[in-house]
């Protein structure tokens, strides 16, 4: 899996590519660790995202939970394969996703 | 063409609707519609597996018996009807369910096989358990629900996707975990049970600093407060009035309590430790873990030191070693004297639902029971009077 941050004053961008599981999942949560110190807002672009386990439900939760004491979350660019996951899982229901165009 | 036919089961009357609903034959179809639900005591329920289509007209008809009936419920619609009562705004007035979707699992791999179920593996990343009663819906959704309700809180557990529907019976789906119970490792590795206590004793941490509403969860206390009631009839007076006591006595708490805690529930991936079957998922004071803790590991191999062996795989002796390096992660301390006052209270409790567990359900031959009975009566007389309290 990739992983591409971009630190524009504040807004952090995670760009993510390929698999999210068990095994890439702790150097995401390694980078949000290390980029969300005084991030106001943090967008993950999912674009190219093929798939995701619970592992990485666990990084978005885990991101959701601090910027809901220091700004706002948002998943964009949401495949229809990771939308069904966060649909079947209840996600949609607590974090703020856009899908694809 | 339309058509309705009915059925009734414990009290619920379902209409199963067939065909299209349009302009043309919208009143003939409301008049069958109405004339199958008359009658109804409760709220019916519309099976819309065989409805293929629902025009404006056909909405209209909806709408009214939804008047009529305000608990009115769709269930079984088909993605394509489903769209049209989601674009209407339907499906935010009134209970309108999907249809599961349809999975088959010929050629699938066997993963494993329990009492109520088979699990097959469907693709790479899933699972289903398959569960072999007809009328498992209800069992399999609350399941669903208390592991989402624990993911969501912070406790590592699978993540189970959507329910199905294969052939005639109902799966859940769940992700595939690549992993080794507790229990493969330590059978490998004996040498490491400390090790494996420690992490388990950590996820325990986890698991009860997990602070829940009151009522979120089923509550333990009440439960155990019956297995106390039970015991009172077996047990001469003042162990039976005293044990009532101390059990009503244990405080009211809303600690997050896994409730079949135990080796081969403890899943180890990549380097990474997850939880399995969440269905006993409770709330109370964490002595209640311990109390089926100490049953898992020790209490069910009272007269049987072999039992524990056909459990989780591990010797009596592995199992013992494991418990007490359990408990003394867990409260960090190598205190002898508090740690059996622990391990005391959790037999006491322990042995009261073995005990009302032994009388009531057991598939065992009567001799064992009532050595087993015997046994549970003989242990809770001599600790009763020793015990001052039930928690910690």
């Amino acid at each position: 899996m990739d992983i591409h941050v971009k630190n524009e004053n504040g807004e952090v961008t995670v760009t993510l590519a390929g698999r999210l599981d068990t095994t890439t999942a702790p150097a995401l949560d390694k980078t949000i660790a290390e980029e969300l110190g005084g991030a106001k807002t943090l967008i993950f672009d999912l674009k190219d995202l093929a798939y995701t386990s619970s592992a990485g439900l666990r990084c978005f939760l885990k991101a959701q939970k601090t910027m809901n004491r220091q700004g706002s979350m948002k998943l964009t660019n949401v495949s229809q394969t990771i939308m069904e996951i966060l649909e079947i899982t209840g996600f949609t229901d607590f974090l703020a996703v856009d899908t694809q165009e | 063409m339309f058509s309705v036919s009915t059925k009734s089961e414990n009290g619920i009357l379902t209409a199963a609707l067939s065909g299209r609903i349009d302009s043309v034959n919208a009143a003939e179809a409301e008049t069958k519609i109405n004339a199958a639900v008359a009658g109804c005591t409760g709220a019916p329920v519309l099976d819309a597996a065989e409805l293929a289509y629902l025009s404006s007209a056909g909405l209209r008809v909806i709408l009214r018996l939804k008047k009529a009936y305000p608990g009115l419920k769709i269930v079984n619609v088909s993605s394509e009807v489903y769209e049209i009562f989601d674009m209407t705004g339907f499906t935010e007035m009134m209970e309108i369910s999907k249809a599961y979707r349809k999975v088959s699992v010929e050629g699938c791999e066997v993963i494993g096989e329990g009492a109520n179920g088979i699990v097959y593996r469907i693709d790479e990343d899933t699972i289903v358990k398959v569960y072999k009663n007809h009328d498992a819906l209800a069992e399999i959704h609350n399941e669903r629900e208390l592991a989402r309700k624990a993911f969501v809180m912070g406790v590592p557990t699978a993540i189970p996707y959507d329910v199905v529907q294969v052939g005639e019976l109902y799966g859940s789906v769940f992700e595939l975990l690549n992993a080794k119970s507790f229990a493969k490792l330590m059978i490998a590795e004996p040498e490491k049970t400390d090790e494996y206590a420690k992490q388990s004793a950590e996820i325990l941490k986890t698991i009860h600093s997990t602070v829940l509403k009151p009522g979120e969860l089923p509550d333990k206390k009440a439960e155990a407060v019956i297995w106390a009631e039970f015991c009172t009839e077996y047990l001469p007076a003042d162990v039976g009035e005293k044990l009532l006591r101390m059990m009503r006595e244990i405080p009211d708490t809303q600690n997050m309590i896994h409730g079949d805690y135990h080796i081969k529930n403890i899943m180890r991936q990549n380097g990474e430790n997850l939880l399995i079957d969440m269905d006993t998922l409770a709330m109370g004071h964490p002595v209640f873990e311990f109390a089926a803790i100490y049953l898992a590991y020790v209490g069910f191999s009272c007269i049987d030191h072999n039992n524990v062996k056909d459990f989780l795989g591990i010797s009596y002796e592995q199992a013992r070693a494991f418990w007490n390096a359990t408990l003394r992660s867990y409260f960090d301390t190598g205190d002898e004297a508090f740690l059996r006052s622990i391990e005391n209270m959790s037999a006491v409790i322990g042995y009261a639902r073995l005990l009302r567990r032994t009388v009531r359900k057991s598939r065992d031959s009567e001799e064992y029971k009532t050595k087993m009975i015997d046994y549970c009566k003989n242990t809770l007389c001599e600790l009763v009077p020793q015990t001052d309290k039930l928690y910690f």
